[in-house]
């Protein structure tokens, strides 16, 4: 087993680096569409503040779509996509719109369910109260589901680390590509290691990090 | 204030037609606590969000002060009901305000200036007596407190009518009791008319002036606390009033009639307001020649007045007994008790 220690710590770096950047702007941006896409969801549903049965059937229609096609799928079968999108099929740019195109729709759910653990009933006082639908949407679901929604965001920013591994094939670069290519494919065992490990740092870190700000939202 | 005309609500489940309120005549006049007594299921809850429109009405009419809810736009339905408070059994608030913004929220959904809103805020707080809970958050407080906050964000935008879900059955009895003082207060010092709807006895008796009874989706029977309570005529209003008095006589002292022979004269006498405390009874063993038995009586309490009855038995020659029960009868009611009829 050969260490090359020049080489070592550079690639290290720049793959964190990439992971960070691919999961980081795919996060923002799958949250930007899928927190709204959530709340429609609740509220266009059966009995919802804004009912309406068509547009809640094409919504989650979509969304199971999108949920059903396996990441590694979906990255290269929207290739043409992402061409248009950002201009180029391979780099660390090009990852992230499958990436937001695989959590956004994943997002969606979870925002939904936690809205849907808001009591109907504090749901109903806000009615009652002559709220508008606005309102109850900005000042009761989100405030009152914002300590859930922020831990699944947490599931959905790990999950999002998993499926970033992957973005090796349209050479996006990260740990996981760097595990690949070096740890395995060429027997560099430390990198293996080296980059597991880190991954597993990258976790504790964010779910430590929605643990915190969740509970501290929960009572602010 | 609140009228019912033949008001119905009619759910469809899987074809069938399921009445949960029918055809209902109900009226609540201002300044008034009017209680609304039934089983679970009896269609309570539906009825008393029929008066904000939280649930449609599927027949008839329902007017509150004059107005029929069901023309009204939305932008006009949603300030309607900020002069309809309402309060909630489960209390309903926002678990991630403290109570001070709790109380606020209804004003701040109104667009009433901070200054104003926090005067107001204030002022509320002190009326139910939370003022130093005002940054707690409500899983810090006790269920009889956040039912206070429930009812200050109720009374906030100063509403005409006060609507009330309910609001004690998840409460231990002595802090239903103090809630109720609590809204006795409101009526009284803010002139609210309250619409409540429960399923305990215990809590229409004390703060209710007038009462109806519900049963599948119907308002069996209605009328003043003293009517329902000394002559309840619907089985299921003699099922309420006995879970707070015994209205029967027993089967024990029924049977001690009806061994002794026929020859007995037992009497029901009902003492309705300041009668209870007049020593009506005893007078009469002094100034007639009868001996005054009691066999059985309860005597209760109807809003802060004692009421109830005794049955007793006289015993004296029958022209004494005439002379004694026409002198009773002038300051109580007094009803002959046959043996068989009970």
């Amino acid at each position: 087993m050969q260490v090359n220690l020049m080489d070592f710590w550079p690639r290290i770096l720049e793959a964190t680096n990439q992971t960070l950047l691919m999961v980081g702007i795919s996060l923002l941006a799958a949250t930007l569409i899928g927190l709204p896409l959530g709340i429609a969801l609740v509220v266009t549903k059966d009995g919802g503040l804004l009912e309406n049965k068509p547009i809640f059937n094409a919504l989650s229609s979509v969304v199971n779509f999108f949920r059903s096609i396996p990441f590694i799928i979906l990255l290269v079968a929207i290739l043409p996509i992402t061409r248009f999108i950002v201009g180029s099929s391979i780099g660390t740019a090009a990852a992230v719109v499958p990436l937001v195109i695989f959590s956004a729709p994943y997002i969606a759910r979870l925002v939904e369910s936690s809205l849907l653990e808001v009591k109907s009933g504090v749901i109903e006082a806000a009615e009652a109260m002559g709220a508008t639908p606005w309102q109850i949407i900005a000042r009761v679901y989100i405030p009152e589901a914002l300590s859930s929604i922020v831990l699944n965001l947490t599931i959905a920013t790990i999950g999002l680390v998993g499926a970033s591994a992957m973005a090796g094939f349209v050479g996006g670069g990260g740990l996981g590509d760097l595990a690949i290519s070096y740890g395995y494919q060429r027997f560099e065992t430390d990198i293996m290691i080296a980059t597991v490990l880190l991954l597993v740092v990258i976790v504790q870190i964010t779910q430590t990090i929605g643990n915190v700000v969740s509970k501290k939202i929960r009572r602010q | 204030m609140i009228e019912f005309e033949g008001v119905s609500k009619i759910y469809e489940h899987n074809g069938n037609e399921l009445r949960a309120v029918d055809q209902v005549d109900l009226s609540v006049n201002k300044g008034e606590i009017f209680g609304v007594i039934g089983y679970s299921g009896a269609g309570k809850s539906t009825l008393v969000r029929l008066v904000n429109l939280l649930e449609y009405p599927s027949e008839g009419r329902l007017l509150v002060d004059g107005e029929d809810l069901t023309q009204l736009s939305k932008p006009e339905l949603r300030k309607v009901r900020k002069r309809i408070g309402m309060i909630f059994q489960h209390f309903n608030l926002l678990e991630s305000k403290t109570v001070r913004h709790n109380v606020a929220f209804p004003l701040a959904i109104s667009g009433v200036p901070k200054k104003d809103i926090d005067a107001r805020v204030e002022e509320i707080l002190e009326f139910v007596g939370l003022s130093d809970k005002a940054r707690q958050y409500p899983d810090q407080l006790s269920g009889g407190q956040k039912q206070r906050v429930g009812i200050a964000r109720a009374l906030a935008t100063s509403p005409d009518i006060l609507l009330c879900d309910e609001a004690t059955s998840a409460l231990d009895p002595e802090t239903t009791k103090s809630i109720l003082k609590l809204l006795r207060r409101v009526r009284d010092e803010y002139n609210i008319t309250i619409l409540m709807i429960t399923h305990e006895m215990n809590v229409v008796r004390e703060v209710c002036d007038r009462i109806a009874v519900m049963e599948h989706g119907r308002v069996i029977e209605q009328g003043s606390i003293f009517d329902l309570f000394s002559q309840p005529e619907h089985p299921t209003t003699k099922n309420f009033v006995r879970t707070v008095m015994e209205n029967e006589i027993p089967a024990s002292i029924l049977e001690g009639i009806e061994n002794r022979g026929a020859s007995r004269h037992i009497y029901r006498v009902t003492f309705v307001n300041e009668s209870a405390g007049q020593p009506v009874l005893s007078g009469v063993s002094k100034s007639f020649e009868v001996e005054v038995n009691v066999l059985f009586g309860q005597i209760t309490e109807l809003q802060g007045i004692p009421f109830g009855h005794l049955v007793v038995e006289l015993q004296g020659e029958d022209k004494e007994i005439v002379r004694a029960i026409d002198s009773i009868q002038r300051s109580v009611t007094v009803q002959e008790v046959k043996a068989h009829a009970g």
